[in-house]
């Protein structure tokens, strides 16, 4: 499906029967607006924030799973590394909108930032939209302008850092097998 | 190991109810070797007794743990027959702190301000494995095993344990206090 | 969609009830500030009725609640950055942790993504039994939500009476899948074991059972006057604030809006079942109980179009033929050198997702459950993000809260039908 005048929008892609918006993020509450109103995307399911740091640096060799089986003619097969599709800047917030009417649709809307970028917040299009950049906040760090209560929601106010992302630690302790350790 | 008395005068139950004709198991003997030990005066006897017989749950039900405390006290598991289905909302009328689920970074001080607020003497149950040890959570959220906050007495695997594994667990805390097991607090600190 | 029919009928209130600024929270005016008179209450972590490690922080003018913030996060586990760490095939246990109350629908939407990234058909008796289980879960959900949500508002005998249907529930499942809860039978691909011998006949005698038991229920407190004054009127939301604030499942349901994923979007076998998806229009705490009940009903007879189907698949396969993906069955690793080495490499490495991302949603009980997944192809996920129904349930407490009391607080709280474990995740 393509979507005529999104503002901002730099590229449209299709995969397993999804549409992804990706749009300039400063453009961004335009582009919210215009898909809510125009659209009829009225109802904001999830926004979701990815941190690409370390993307491609582990290659995949080519044992893929797939039901067509293995096509030989695939680049990257028969155990030659693939680096998979580089990424433009560090961050990708997303957000999955749903249209609840009679023609239900889904469309991800997709903005791409650097570390300590802030992305326009959309409270003002939906107001769901609150919590779940509170959310991304706490555990991407991603902030958010004009986001009237960001605050840490799922992690102690005192918290440092931002766990979700890639070169926070995964924590916990080592464990002890036996009485020796 | 031999016993000279017969185990129902021991006041023990549980193996031994769930499984006709079974010796004792090591629990058991260990318990009866605790209580000839420790000696408890028939006063003290009566009261340990009355303790284990009406001992209260807080309400402290935190994920899926929870569900499965939930249905100790439902018909078919029914934890009543043991005096136990008062769970009091307050810590302060409550003795036995059954920390059923995950214990997050954030939780841990409202765990220890609970405990700190019953009264002694006071049990914890470390129920299922994140209570117990930390579950499949080895991560920075999760607190590893809840005695490094609050002194456990039993720990019951699981995940979620079946309710009748909890009972296993409350049977067997009830055993050892009956048998003159101090409390968790008098035993050992909190675990580093 | 019945948007339109909903609009002859008057709106359950005018306008919108959302606070602003902030949409999640109740503030207090400065002039009832000034009187001196608020007094700030915190519904701790720890409360008996507060559905798990919520904590409420309610302001109050007398019995009137001026004021109020939900603070979750107690429960916050991880469980995006630990799924990261696992393989796909071990990662599969997590999700049911999240909401623990229906577990196997959010087995099921994890389970949904990988297949989707693998394009990778399952079998239709594993869709089938997918759809039945999925349905006894959501039953289950339902009824362990009314029983705690009953007990909550004094009708205490009902917990007593769910949790009985619930023990007939979690027998099924525990001869199905060896476990009570988080019961772990959904794989890439199908079910991990066939569906044993003398389930059919058991599930038919809940299935017959259950529609007497949802009687039962409704017996108790359906036109109990208690309930009714404390139910009825209370914690309006609209259709449009609904809609806005993200909310979904009975929520939704119960306030006019005709929703349901399982008709919309059909996903597993729900597209040739049979089955109403009850709406109402009130948008009350009593519109809610009923959509749940009648959901419980509806429920049923789809389960019984389960397991007609399910009767005459005997035999067939429970799981993809893939090789890559799924585990040889065990007799073949003896004889066949190539089951070994898919086994090995399944087992030690896991199966390779291609890369890409997705986003795949179903109808648990509680509304729109979300998996965001994407995969760089190899065989650990980079990213997993589940969109919690409870999560956004919550945001919608301030709006539901305008004008209330401090005792319908916990009604209201109690009919978004919150499970922490998702909420923080």
């Amino acid at each position: 499906m393509t979507y005529e005048g999104v503002p901002g929008l730099v590229e449209t892609v299709e995969a397993h029967g999804e549409t992804t918006l990706v749009v300039d993020p400063a453009r961004l509450i335009e582009a919210c607006t215009h898909l809510r109103d125009a659209e009829g995307f009225n109802f904001l399911s999830d926004i979701s924030a990815t941190d690409y740091l370390g993307w491609g640096s582990v290659g995949v060799s080519g044992y893929i799973g797939t039901a067509r089986g293995r096509d030989l003619n695939l680049p990257a097969t028969q155990g030659l590394q693939v680096l998979p599709q580089a990424k433009s800047k560090r961050f990708a917030v997303n957000y999955h909108l749903l249209s609840v009417s009679d023609r239900p649709r889904r469309v991800r809307l997709q903005a791409w930032v650097d570390d300590g970028e802030a992305v326009s917040s959309v409270v003002g299009v939906w107001p769901t939209a609150d919590w779940h950049e509170r959310e991304a906040w706490d555990l991407m760090g991603i902030p958010f302008d004009g986001h009237p209560n960001l605050k840490r929601i799922l992690l102690d106010d005192d918290w440092e850092g931002h766990p979700l992302r890639k070169d926070y630690p995964i924590g916990g302790e080592p464990v002890r097998f036996s009485e020796e350790e | 190991m031999a016993l000279d008395e017969p185990l129902k005068d021991l006041g023990l139950h549980s193996e031994r109810v769930l499984w006709e004709g079974k010796g004792p198991g090591k629990f058991e003997q260990e318990v009866a070797a605790l209580e000839r030990k420790v000696s408890l005066t028939t006063l003290e006897k009566a009261v340990a007794w009355a303790q284990t017989k009406s001992m209260w749950p807080d309400t402290f039900g935190l994920a899926c743990c929870a569900i499965e405390m939930m249905s100790i006290v439902s018909a078919r598991y029914d934890i009543a027959r043991f005096g136990m289905e008062a769970f009091r909302s307050s810590p302060r009328q409550a003795d036995l702190l059954i920390v059923s689920g995950r214990v997050s970074n954030k939780m841990a001080p409202p765990l220890r301000q609970i405990y700190d607020q019953m009264l002694e003497p006071k049990w914890v149950i470390a129920m299922g494995a994140c209570a117990s040890s930390g579950g499949m959570f080895n991560n920075y959220a999760i607190v590893q095993s809840v005695d490094k906050v609050v002194p456990v007495d039993i720990y019951v695997p699981g995940c979620p344990p079946r309710p009748e594994q909890l009972m296993e667990g409350i049977i067997r805390l009830h055993e050892a206090v009956q048998a003159g097991v101090p409390p968790a607090y008098e035993l050992r600190a909190v675990a580093t | 969609m019945a948007t339109a029919p909903a609009k002859t009928r008057a709106p359950i209130y005018e306008g919108t009830r959302i606070p602003h600024p902030i949409p999640t929270v109740l503030r207090v005016s400065d002039e009832l500030r000034a009187t001196g008179d608020v007094m700030t209450v915190n519904f701790g972590p720890n409360h008996p009725s507060t559905h798990g490690v919520l904590r409420l922080v309610v302001d109050l003018f007398g019995e009137d609640v001026v004021g109020l913030e939900a603070v979750v996060g107690y429960l916050h586990t991880g469980f995006e950055k630990n799924m990261e760490q696992k393989t796909w095939w071990k990662a599969i246990t997590y999700p049911e942790r999240i909401d623990y109350l229906s577990y196997q629908n959010n087995e099921l939407v994890f389970v949904l993504a990988i297949e989707q990234l693998l394009e990778l058909e399952t079998p239709p008796k594993a869709s089938w039994m997918r759809t039945c289980l999925c349905e006894l879960n959501r039953i289950h959900s339902h009824l362990v939500w009314l029983g705690t949500a009953a007990l909550e508002l004094g009708a205490i005998s009902m917990f007593w009476y769910c949790f009985r249907e619930r023990e007939q529930i979690l027998d099924l499942f525990e001869m199905v899948t060896g476990a009570r809860m988080h019961t772990r039978y959904f794989q890439a691909g199908g079910l991990a074991e066939d569906i044993p011998r003398g389930f059919y006949p058991e599930a038919r005698k809940f299935v017959e059972w259950m529609p007497h038991a949802v009687d039962d229920y409704e017996a108790l407190v359906d036109r109990n006057k208690i309930w009714l004054e404390r139910t009825q009127g209370l914690g309006l939301l609209s259709a449009d604030d609904a809609i806005a604030l993200g909310q979904s499942g009975p929520v939704l349901r119960a306030s006019g809006v005709d929703w349901d994923l399982r008709r919309v979007q059909p996903y597993l076998s729900y597209a040739d079942c049979e089955f109403r998806v009850p709406v109402h229009h009130e948008g009350d705490v009593y519109a809610r109980y009923r959509v749940h009940m009648e959901e419980m009903r509806e429920s049923t007879k789809i389960i019984a179009q389960c397991l007609d189907r399910l009767e005459g698949m005997e035999g067939e396969p429970w799981i993809a033929d893939d090789r890559k993906v799924v585990l040889p069955p065990r007799e073949e690793l003896h004889t066949s050198m190539e089951s070994l080495i898919h086994h090995f490499k399944i087992v030690t490495e896991g199966y390779r997702v291609p890369e890409g991302e997705i986003y795949v949603t179903v109808e648990s009980p509680r509304g729109e459950m979300g998996c965001y997944v994407v995969s760089d192809g190899g065989p650990k996920p980079w990213r997993v993000k589940f969109r919690a129904p409870s999560f956004v349930a919550l945001e919608a407490t301030a709006t539901c809260m305008t004008d209330a009391l401090i005792a319908d607080m916990i009604a209201v709280v109690g009919s978004l039908d919150t499970v922490m474990g998702e909420v923080d995740r």
